[in-house]
């Protein structure tokens, strides 16, 4: 059940996605930048393992319950699994902020390579702002989602909390 | 001088051909490779992208029933805290449309009268049928929502969908049982239209944003904010007269803001119009099952598909509607209210 709990919390969250939830038209981008942001949380976890494939398949499976083209978010969950694994662990007592700031670079990255992608596509320039607005929610949800995902893992938040706060604990 | 440490860990000088190195350059390519197939529209990615959809519909459909019902809930609160600001603009509303209900009955015999002073021909019934929406798109590519009526229901690429409110977009997948709608903000969408009581022509284009821009408006024409815009039927694939939104903005900016709230759809329904332009977006794959000219009800699949019950029977416009898919709880007379504009 381990081995497949991470891709199964990640498409649990890609279901999540494409449920009518209501939001304004600016926050569309938020939702499945959520996905991305799993993928690149499992992936920085020691022990967990999603393998590029896998975040590559579920980030199809968003192309095709969103209807946009596939390949797109498929992309970038790859890029997040990419850089997920590029980053450093994240064992105990080490500082989250550090972790964090990688996910800001990485959510901008992923969001202007959006933009740029999305614009080539429709060969003119897509509105930046929903996108901006979205890798930006993204950056401030982080620790939500890691903590969610420590949850997840452990099944409960205690040892999550010492892994992350180990060095004032 | 101490070099400054990189949060990422230090890239191994490993060649491109190690096998880590190689899946991952393949991964990547397979998405650029599936990007291009989908901006050319193969049809197998369609094909595949529809079949995968059908699959997933009846998952996406239980998963989004408690959050409509979450979201009719939330409705429910917001609207006992403005109970008594609401019964007082009702009975504002109220009674500016019993005066409008009276010159309506008197327009309504003049327009009588008129008809058959001119031998005019009926215009024939408008059917439809009613769905609630089970998935939205998210993403800058679209702005879409998934329905949970399909060609089993008579739908087909290319109809009409509307809601209480007026005209949410069309349909522009229609699998067995569910059908994806392009909606009138998304960036693809173009929608000729009428503005205003002099009727003037444009087209309502979306660009992924809550309002519509208009475009190609003839030069000097008078356009206030809030004059009804409404479709215009030129394009031969959405009935002419329904409703669309209001002029806003200024002039050289003018933009329209739909009736229908796009971000938080519910229940829709679509409108059976076919004409000839449909063949180039629908081209029929089986002749007789997919055939233009075939009704609603002659496109069920006689040998594999059920008679048509009181859940998937296309309803005449005007006439009462027992139960319509997952929509039962919602009066079909807003659907009607919109089609005969």
């Amino acid at each position: 059940m381990n081995a497949i709990l991470p891709a199964l919390s990640v498409l649990f969250a890609v279901f999540a996605t494409a449920v009518p939830w209501g939001l304004p038209a600016d926050a569309t981008f938020i939702l499945p930048l959520v996905v991305v942001m799993m993928v690149f949380c499992w992936r920085v976890l020691p022990g967990a393992d999603l393998s590029p494939i896998a975040a590559m398949l579920l980030g199809l499976l968003t192309d095709v319950m969103s209807g946009g083209p596939l390949g797109f978010w498929a992309l970038m969950a790859l890029i997040g699994a990419t850089a997920g694994g590029r980053a450093p662990k994240l064992i105990d007592g080490q500082d989250m902020n550090r972790l964090w700031l990688v996910w800001g670079a990485v959510a901008c990255g992923v969001a202007g390579l959006g933009w740029l992608i999305a614009s080539l596509y429709f060969l003119r320039w897509i509105d930046w702002w929903p996108i901006a607005f979205g890798a930006l929610a993204s950056i401030a949800l982080f620790p939500v989602v890691l903590h969610g995902l420590l949850w997840i893992r452990r099944g409960r938040l205690k040892p999550g909390l010492r892994m992350l706060y180990g060095r004032w604990t | 001088m101490r070099r400054r440490s990189s949060p990422f860990k230090p890239r191994p000088r490993r060649s491109w051909r190690a096998p880590g190195e190689l899946l991952n350059f393949t991964l990547y390519f397979l998405c650029a490779v599936l990007l291009v197939l989908s901006r050319i529209g193969h049809n197998a990615v369609v094909d595949v992208r529809d079949h995968f959809v059908d699959l997933s519909a009846p998952l996406l459909e239980a998963a989004s029933a408690p959050v409509i019902m979450g979201r009719h809930a939330l409705a429910r609160v917001r609207s006992y805290v403005g109970l008594l600001d609401e019964i007082d603009r009702l009975k504002a509303e109220n009674e500016q449309l019993k005066q409008w209900e009276w010159r309506a009955k008197l327009l309504e015999g003049n327009v009588a009268h008129l008809r058959s002073l001119l031998s005019a021909v009926d215009e024939p019934a408008l059917h439809f049928i009613t769905g609630s929406v089970i998935a939205d798109a998210r993403g800058p590519f679209l702005r879409s929502a998934l329905i949970n009526l399909g060609r089993d229901n008579g739908v087909r690429v290319g109809y009409a969908v509307i809601n209480g409110d007026g005209l949410v977009g069309r349909t522009v997948d229609a699998g067995a049982s569910v059908s994806r709608v392009l909606l009138l903000n998304d960036l693809n969408s173009r929608i000729p239209v009428l503005v205003g009581p002099a009727g003037v022509r444009a087209l309502a284009s979306g660009d992924n944003s809550a309002e519509l821009k208009l475009d190609f408006l003839p030069d000097g024409a008078s356009l206030y904010p809030g004059d009804e815009v409404y479709t215009s039927g030129s394009d031969g694939v959405l009935p002419r007269g329904l409703r669309v939104g209001t002029v806003s903005g200024s002039p050289g900016a003018f933009k329209v803001r739909p009736h229908a709230e796009l971000s938080s759809l519910d229940v829709v329904s679509v409108l059976f119009f076919d004409t000839p332009a449909l063949t180039s977006t629908d081209p029929p794959a089986d002749p007789v099952e997919r055939s233009l000219s075939a009704m609603p009800e002659d496109l069920q699949a006689p040998e594999s598909a059920s008679a048509p019950t009181a859940a998937n029977e296309p309803v005449p416009i005007g006439e009462p509607v027992t139960q319509t898919g997952a929509a039962g709880d919602v009066s079909p007379s807003e659907g009607v209210a919109q089609a005969q504009q």
